[in-house]
């Protein structure tokens, strides 16, 4: 049975945000015609199969009449061939109003749920603060005291080295990407501005090339991004990779 | 006599059967809608007890039983040598709603519609009555989604001990495995078989098992619970009509009605047990957690009609909106007048 793929960490069994679902055997022959099909497998942890997609599907009835149900069903949001599939799941009020539920990407055949902004702000935060208390007890087992110089900084007798040196290796390994990814980020983030165009833009760039230049002014900004991030993990990372050499 | 006969002005030819034909009409004392069944006076052998058979069970029975979920007999007169029956006008049946695909049936409908059929059932079964012939064509629904009972012609008294039966009721699609075996003596339980029948029909919108012979109709049963066997149907051998039949494995319910839920399906698997004794009563499945569960049954205003009742309720909803905009028109014009 290794066909399925359910994992999900052990412990957050109700949180769907940890879970992703695959079927081997669908994977090589996904295309934007079948992936409908493909998502509403019954061992998809994801698929409530009381939907209306699949009530319609067992009443054998036309596909159209979806607009005429209200409830929940799910819908194929966004296609990037051959890698990227984007799933709503959303509550039909009438024909003309859907209020969105959750979105699930599928991307190389893997299905996973897309995080809502309270969740990824959550894990960021408790992440940040995570470290940034790890990073005070870390400082604090430097810390000496001696009755005639008062509190001072020891980091000689520990090995400060070593930990540079392993800080240095970890570096680079996250920084890679393949050619591939980097072209696909640069079409999403291509898409991404089509629909939501900066409003800053100076006009003289404009009329050489309008979308090339959209992408690269998002690139600079997600590289931006990128080097905060980069400059964040940088300032906290020490801590714990050492945390276990010292216990 | 006579004035029976003037009360009720005929509107429309709405059908004719084996034993009647059924007429729209008007009664003009309560200038309700009603529809009246005349009685076919049959051949001589059928006739020799005075009155055809069916018609006779249904001014029996029906005259006793008042419930809102089952028709209601609300006259009977006979004129030279026929008999009429007059009942409650109902626009139109489950069978046209199960074949009509521009109806979306939600699983809200089909718990409205269940509940309606089991209260009415549970009623029948509670006064000692069997049904018989249940199936969509004789699960009446009117343009308020009310869902009556219709069609007692098979209908009989049930629980005296010993008293023989015939096997041969209820349309094939929906009878039970133990009369298709041949038993001569059963209960409630065939009216329950054929209920679960109907429900499985409103979720796929075809006959679960449409056999073309009685052995078919079998065969079909079993490819989906697989054949009966001592264990779980104790004194199955004993039918007079039994047969073995080839093992067959059973499948999941759950890969038939890919849409149901878990509570719907286990009422569809407490209804549908080949084991007569082991099948829910009315009331029991009644109390099954499909019917508190959510979403809650639709309102019988809400509920969706074929699309010929439709039109008419549309046409004249709209004359009455025009009538009533003319209204408000006349009124604000008055009022310009007033001014």
């Amino acid at each position: 049975m290794n066909r399925l793929g359910i994992t999900a960490p052990s412990g957050v069994a109700d949180n769907t945000l940890g879970l992703s679902w695959h079927d081997s055997t669908w994977i090589p022959i996904l295309n934007t015609t079948n992936v409908m099909e493909y998502f509403s497998q019954a061992s998809n942890p994801f698929f409530d199969r009381t939907c209306n997609n699949e009530i319609v599907k067992m009443q054998r009835l036309n596909p159209d009449q979806l607009l005429n149900m209200s409830g929940l069903e799910y819908a194929l949001l966004h296609v990037q061939e051959p890698i990227l599939y984007v799933i709503r799941k959303q509550h039909r009020h009438s024909p003309q109003q859907v209020t969105p539920l959750a979105e699930y990407y599928i991307i190389a055949g893997i299905v996973y749920q897309a995080p809502d902004l309270a969740s990824v702000l959550n894990s960021r935060l408790l992440s940040a603060v995570y470290h940034i208390q790890s990073s005070f007890e870390e400082a604090f087992n430097f810390s000496r005291y001696h009755p005639s110089k008062g509190y001072y900084w020891d980091f000689k007798s520990q090995k400060g080295a070593e930990k540079i040196k392993t800080v240095e290796k970890e570096k680079p390994k996250e920084e890679s990407s393949s050619l591939f990814q980097r072209q696909r980020v640069d079409m999403l983030l291509g898409e991404l501005i089509k629909k939501f165009p900066l409003p800053a833009i100076p006009s003289q760039v404009k009329p050489t090339n309008p979308a090339p230049v959209k992408t690269e002014a998002e690139n600079g900004v997600q590289e931006n991004k990128e080097k905060v991030e980069v400059k964040q993990e940088a300032k906290v990372k020490p801590p714990p990779e050492k945390k276990p050499r010292l216990n | 006599m006579e004035n029976k006969l003037k009360r009720y002005e005929k509107i429309a030819f709405l059908g004719e059967g084996q034993f009647a034909t059924v007429f729209k009409a008007r009664d003009v004392e309560t200038e309700n809608i009603v529809a009246v069944k005349k009685i076919k006076l049959g051949s001589r052998v059928e006739a020799q007890d005075g009155i055809n058979r069916t018609a006779l069970r249904e001014i029996k029975l029906l005259q006793e039983l008042h419930h809102e979920n089952l028709i209601g007999l609300l006259d009977v007169f006979g004129h030279m040598s026929n008999v009429s029956l007059v009942f409650d006008f109902m626009d139109t049946d489950l069978e046209v709603v199960i074949k009509d695909n521009t109806i979306i049936l939600t699983t809200a409908n089909i718990k409205s519609y269940t509940l309606q059929t089991l209260k009415g059932l549970e009623y029948l079964h509670l006064n000692w009555i069997l049904h018989r012939d249940l199936k969509p064509n004789n699960l009446l629904v009117n343009d308020k989604g009310v869902l009556k009972i219709g069609d007692f012609g098979l209908a009989k008294m049930f629980g005296s001990p010993n008293r023989v039966n015939t096997h041969q009721v209820v349309t094939r699609w929906y009878r039970a495995p133990e009369l298709l075996f041949g038993a001569k003596q059963y209960g409630t339980c065939i009216d329950i078989w054929a209920v679960g029948c109907i429900l499985a029909e409103l979720l796929l919108r075809v006959p679960l098992f449409p056999g073309e012979s009685d052995l078919d109709q079998l065969t079909k049963i079993f490819d989906v619970f697989g054949n009966p066997t001592e264990e779980n149907w104790p004194g199955i051998k004993t039918l007079s009509d039994f047969i073995d039949f080839k093992p067959l494995p059973a499948i999941p319910l759950k890969s038939i009605f890919t849409a149901a839920g878990d509570d719907l399906l286990e009422l569809i698997s407490s209804m549908l047990v080949l084991n007569p004794m082991a099948r829910k009563t009315c009331r029991e499945c009644l109390k099954m957690p499909f019917f508190s569960n959510k979403p809650a049954p639709t309102i019988g205003s809400k509920l969706p009609l074929p699309q010929n009742i439709r039109k008419v309720a549309d046409i004249e909803r709209q004359s009455l909106k025009r009538k009533l905009l003319d209204a408000a028109e006349g009124g604000s014009l008055s009022k310009r007048l007033f001014i």
